[in-house]
């Protein structure tokens, strides 16, 4: 309790947000207890980091109430949020890498601090709070992920922070740094901080958090202390949800290799091998930043990578770019469409023919009107909503751009096709279809390799799923016959071999 | 061997010198002679002054390509000035149409959000026209003398080298002394600088940790287009005239003198001691070829050679340090 | 009413000639003598041509202020090889010369991995000057004339002031060379695959579309066209000073910028770039009529330069607001 007699530091209150196409958060509503440590758990996709950056100003809420330390919050800016106690420490990290740590800690306050020796000097004195010997003068890029981490907390304490938000924190970190991580949660408890943790891996969330809020799908399904919970009631709150005529069935009878990967090292990624079959869809599961699309950018010839052997169909083939790739027959539906797959000034029909130029070519010279027939085929076929083929492929909505990237490589027909996150932003209706044509690509013969962070996606649609952690495989699993918690928990690299 | 290579590209100045002087010292010239290193001293103080201003630009992610257009503009209107107004009031004047025009750079490139490179090189390319305008094309001679001690003159000396006796310190050398002084001080000790890092290293954290990041980029082009002026202002008086010419290459020249001392055009690295060690390697090679008599559009040829070396290795090195192509 | 404000910004340049015209005309009549007219038709040549090799690199989201550097060097090596090599060689080694120079543009931005157009700038601004001064080294400092080769140059003196029919023979180059390169932009794959990468360099990549082949192709266009207008240049003028192509650089951009061609890339067209330089000639005609200075002209055209680059930024910052 303090002076306002509010038992709460932060109350959420039927917060809602959506952004053009898609309802990331409707209505949720999470009360956070003065000096616990409560647990925020969910998918990817579950709304948590949407509802991380609506509190810490990034984001402006559409509607509902935020009450944080009794005062009530419209909009605001990272700033202000840091200068009335609430810290966010991002998965991404918030740090310049050009800098020192000290300055760091006080960006922006360097004349508070009276220069650089005010600045260096209060530096280690947090850093020597939280028990961190790092170096005040050190650059940060210079850090491992957990002396960063380190470095944030410092921040956080900087600004007297009442209440800490972490997200993901221990994704890049070793056992032991985690037990330091951990005891400096139980110090910052004992000052009073509140902290709300958002994490994937539950025992982290049994061990130390003390209420815990499972989020799905941009609501909240239960806020409990952690002792009410089960874990297999957590897992299934988690993932779980009807899920009957969400997805079509999965493609029958997948046959010979199509497809073997051999011996893929990058500086991320350590002895990769796996094979892919026809007419399967073949799932990766893993956390963000586990090695999933680095894998199959490797193979697409994205990245220069060399000293691995694919073999399709029996014969090795050497791809070294995109062109190679899609002449040995592979497909990429790129992780993110505005960046990588879509021209936005240029129109639908140029964005769709974009991979098959040569189809319409003739002596060098475009045929418009086979350009056209591209255009107008696949629009059909995939029920692209657009006036017309002509319009910038900019004015349509994510789901219809996904469609027509999607499109652009259904034109060549490729056996093998690659799909990094396709269904992100994408509304319902359209998920659907994509999962159905996903279906048709593997039953007439081709494969599917199908990168997701939505986890039921992946474990209904794919007939054999991959375990990604940390650049290596952990696990296969037939989806079909194994539980959601056993592949999540080799995702989490917890162990748990096919 | 990975050590080496950083070693290198970090310290491409460094090494860049180091190579100059080893080539002078087999070289049987006067280059090790007090004279020609005061000379090169000398002679490297407006690209110095010039650097002071642009590094500035670059640490906060930007660059400013029109300050040889502020430059000659600047030059000729510091000499043509005195004949409406008194000296000091003339320089002032052309001092601060560098200002001025730094401030119009600051509105196109931070609140327009304009790409800085392309229309800095269009508002120098503007400003050579009305130089060239200013001067009818033909230097234009100073006359004061007081006007042309300003750069000429000498501290605690008369600049002789007669009978071993102390020369004494160009006023030139001075000046930039205490601007560098200034500069450094500011970079590493305001708030001012070290939020041009901030802005520089990331902009977005820079913007959610408080920093008013359009105001402290705008300044940094009011301040190079300021220095800029004042380097035009000095260079007349040294030359005795004003002309347009200097304008051309001078933009390019400085820029790349600030990146290959470390300042890289990606921004938040860097300050204004590295700069004034690449400016210098630059000074040094000017006056390394004429000690070396080079023909002068050799010189230029090999200057050229050596801009784009160091612009393409500042491009590789990022390239590198990108993840995928 | 926005669609009228987007109908007006893409046809403003046509309106802006024809409004600078009729104004021209009324202020100062000589402007629609024949003589005026075809001193306008004349300085078409050298300026559209280095224009049109740039707006293809600019499509390709890139930019090349080396043309400078380029015309300046074949401009004296083509004179200087008449004699040895003829005129049919010289002119041959010529545009290969040109194209050369813009190749090894391409290369050095390909290898340091350069993908920025800013890096791009400065790259090919360092090679201007390598350029220049390599010509300057070439010709010792002086300039070449055509008297002073032993035999005059009629197919050189035929480009430069030669006419077919009705029309200059610069005029004809001009014309044919805007055909090749707008089929060759808007109806080969090569063409398109240029527009792709300039429109988006991962997309493409990742589509398959030769990126690296086309930033070198968009270069070694600029090279050959600079070449080109080199030739028209000195074949009109009879001279070649190592200095010839000042400035042409700006006015190319300038007339690109303009014209209606996107700086950001992907969008753009020849066609766009003829009217941009019909704009910039009748900009510089009516200025001279008016009796401005030819610096109060360099001025201006900088002027212009800032204000479209800037025009053209806040169309793109507009058209992102979706």
């Amino acid at each position: 309790m303090d002076a306002t007699g509010s038992e709460y530091i932060l109350s959420i209150k039927d917060v809602t947000k959506s952004f053009p196409g898609v309802k990331a958060l409707g209505g949720v509503s999470i009360d956070v207890k003065r000096g616990m440590v409560h647990g925020v758990v969910g998918e990817n996709g579950a709304g948590k980091s949407t509802l991380m950056k609506i509190l810490s100003g990034v984001y402006k809420k559409d509607t509902g109430t935020i009450i944080f330390d009794g005062q009530t919050i419209e909009h605001t800016t990272p700033h202000e949020s840091m200068l009335r106690g609430l810290a966010i420490i991002y998965q991404e990290l918030n740090l310049v890498n050009s800098m020192s740590v000290g300055e760091n800690i006080f960006l922006g306050r360097f004349k508070e601090m009276k220069g650089m020796h005010g600045t260096h000097t209060k530096a280690r004195a947090l850093l020597d709070s939280i028990g961190c010997k790092v170096s005040t003068t050190k650059l940060v890029s210079e850090l491992s992920v957990s002396n960063k981490q380190m470095v944030e907390i410092a921040k956080a304490l900087s600004f007297q922070s009442k209440l800490i938000i972490m997200d993901e924190p221990s994704t890049s970190l070793t056992s032991e740094e985690m037990a330091l991580l951990v005891k400096i949660i139980h110090q910052l408890k004992d000052q009073g901080i509140s902290i709300i943790y958002i994490s994937h891996k539950l025992d982290e969330i049994f061990d130390f958090c003390d209420i815990v809020t499972v989020m799905r799908d941009g609501k909240v399904i239960d806020t409990k202390p952690k002792t009410e919970f089960t874990r297999d009631e957590l897992i299934t709150k988690m993932v779980g949800r009807t899920i009957e005529n969400e997805y079509p069935e999965r493609p029958r009878n997948p046959g010979e290799n199509l497809m073997e990967v051999k011996g893929l090292n990058t500086r991320k990624l350590h002895d990769i091998q796996f094979h892919l079959r026809r007419g399967e869809i073949l799932g990766l599961v893993g956390l963000v930043g586990a090695g999933r699309t680095e894998i199959v950018r490797a193979i697409f010839g994205a990245d220069k990578v060399h000293g691995h052997q694919v073999t399709i169909r029996g014969k090795a083939v050497t791809i070294r770019n995109p062109k190679d790739a899609k002449d040995a027959g592979l497909g990429l539906i790129p992780e993110d469409r505005k960046l990588q797959g879509l021209v936005l000034p240029f129109s639908v029909e140029h964005n769709i023919s974009m991979a098959s130029i040569d189809r319409f070519t003739r002596f060098g010279f475009v045929r418009r009107s086979l350009e056209k027939g591209i255009g107008a085929r696949q629009v059909q076929s995939l029920k692209i909503k657009t006036p017309n083929t002509k319009i910038a492929i900019k004015n349509l909505s994510g789901g219809n751009q996904q469609k027509c990237i999607v499109g652009r490589w259904l034109e060549i027909g490729p056996s093998i096709f690659i799909m990094d996150e396709p269904t992100k932003g994408i509304d319902v209706g359209a998920k659907y279809e994509i999962y159905v044509l996903m279906k048709e690509i593997a039953e007439k013969g081709g494969a599917v390799i199908l990168i997701s962070s939505e986890l039921p996606e992946v474990l209904h649609m794919s007939n054999r799923v991959l375990t990604i952690s940390d650049g290596r495989i952990t696990g296969e699993f037939d989806p079909e016959h194994e539980s959601a918690d056993t592949i999540m928990r080799a995702a989490l690299g917890l162990g748990g071999a096919s | 061997m990975n050590r080496l290579y950083r070693l290198f590209v970090q310290q491409k100045a460094l090494v860049a010198i180091a190579v100059i002087l080893a080539v002078m010292a087999f070289s049987g010239t006067e280059f090790f002679s007090a004279y020609n290193l005061l000379d090169m001293l000398n002679s490297s103080t407006i690209l110095i002054i010039l650097g002071l201003g642009v590094t500035l630009t670059v640490i906060a992610g930007g660059c400013d390509l029109s300050i040889g257009g502020i430059l000659v503009v600047s030059g000729i209107l510091s000499i043509q000035l005195q004949n409406y107004v008194p000296l000091p009031v003339a320089l002032v004047l052309a001092v601060l149409s560098g200002t001025l025009v730094g401030f119009v750079n600051g509105f196109l490139v931070v609140h327009q959000k304009t790409e800085p490179f392309i229309i800095t090189l269009g508002m120098g390319l503007l400003l050579t026209g009305v130089a060239q305008q200013l001067s009818d094309a033909h230097p234009v001679p100073a006359t004061n003398p007081d006007f042309m001690n300003i750069s000429n003159g000498y501290q605690f000396g008369d600049g002789m080298f007669t009978d071993g006796q102390f020369p004494g310190i160009p006023n030139l050398v001075i000046i930039m002394v205490v601007c560098f002084v200034f500069f450094a001080w500011l970079m590493r000790y305001t708030a001012f600088g070290r939020n041009l890092y901030a802005i520089g290293g990331d902009y977005d954290v820079a913007r959610y940790s408080g920093i008013n990041v359009i105001t402290n980029k705008w300044m940094t082009l009011v301040i190079s287009g300021t220095m800029a002026a004042l380097g035009g202002v000095l260079l007349s008086s040294k030359l005795n005239t004003g002309s347009a010419i200097y304008g051309d290459f001078t933009a390019l020249v400085v820029n790349c003198g600030v990146v290959v001392g470390g300042t890289s055009f990606a921004g938040g690295v860097g300050g204004i001691p590295q700069s004034v060690l690449g400016l210098l390697l630059f000074g040094m090679l000017d006056n390394a070829m004429n000690m070396l008599s080079i023909p002068s559009w050799y010189q230029t040829m090999l200057k050229g050679a050596v801009i784009v070396a160091i612009l393409w290795l500042d491009s590789y090195t990022q390239k590198r340090k990108r993840e995928t192509v | 009413m926005k669609q009228v404000g987007a109908v007006l910004r893409d046809y403003l340049v046509l309106v802006m000639i024809l409004g600078l015209a009729l104004l021209t005309a009324i202020v100062q009549p000589k402007f629609i003598s024949p003589a005026n007219l075809v001193n306008i038709m004349r300085q078409f040549g050298p300026l559209i041509l280095v224009s049109l090799g740039m707006t293809f690199v600019i499509i390709g989201g890139f930019i090349d202020l080396s043309v400078a550097g380029t015309i300046n060097l074949v401009a004296v090596v083509t004179i200087s090889l008449i004699g040895p090599l003829g005129q049919t060689g010289a002119l041959v080694t010529g545009l290969v010369l040109g194209s050369v120079c813009g190749a090894i543009n391409a290369v050095l931005i390909l290898t340091a991995g350069a993908i920025t157009q800013a890096e791009a700038l400065f790259i090919t601004f360092g090679m201007s000057t390598f350029y220049s001064s390599i010509a300057l080294i070439y010709t010792g400092g002086s300039t070449y004339h055509f008297w002073d080769l032993k035999k005059s140059p009629d197919m050189f003196l035929a480009i430069g002031s030669g006419s077919i029919g009705v029309l200059s023979v610069s005029f004809v180059i001009f014309l044919v060379a805007l055909a090749i390169l707008w089929v060759f932009h808007t109806k080969t794959a090569a063409g398109r695959a240029i527009s792709l990468t300039g429109g988006n360099k991962t997309a493409a990549r990742l589509a398959g579309v030769p990126v690296s082949r086309s930033i070198v192709l968009i270069y070694t266009i600029a090279g050959f066209m600079a070449a080109l207008g080199a030739i028209v240049l000195f074949s009109r003028i009879t001279t070649a000073a190592p200095v010839i192509g000042a400035g042409f650089e700006t006015n190319a951009i300038l007339s690109v910028v303009v014209g209606g061609t996107t700086l950001k890339g992907g969008k753009g067209s020849v066609l766009r770039t003829v009217m941009g330089v019909l704009l910039v000639i009748l900009l510089n005609n009516t200025l001279d009529l008016l009796g401005v200075s030819s610096y109060m002209q360099w001025a201006a055209r900088g002027a212009i330069l800032v204000f479209a680059i800037w025009l053209d930024n806040r169309k793109e910052v507009q058209g992102n607001q979706l």
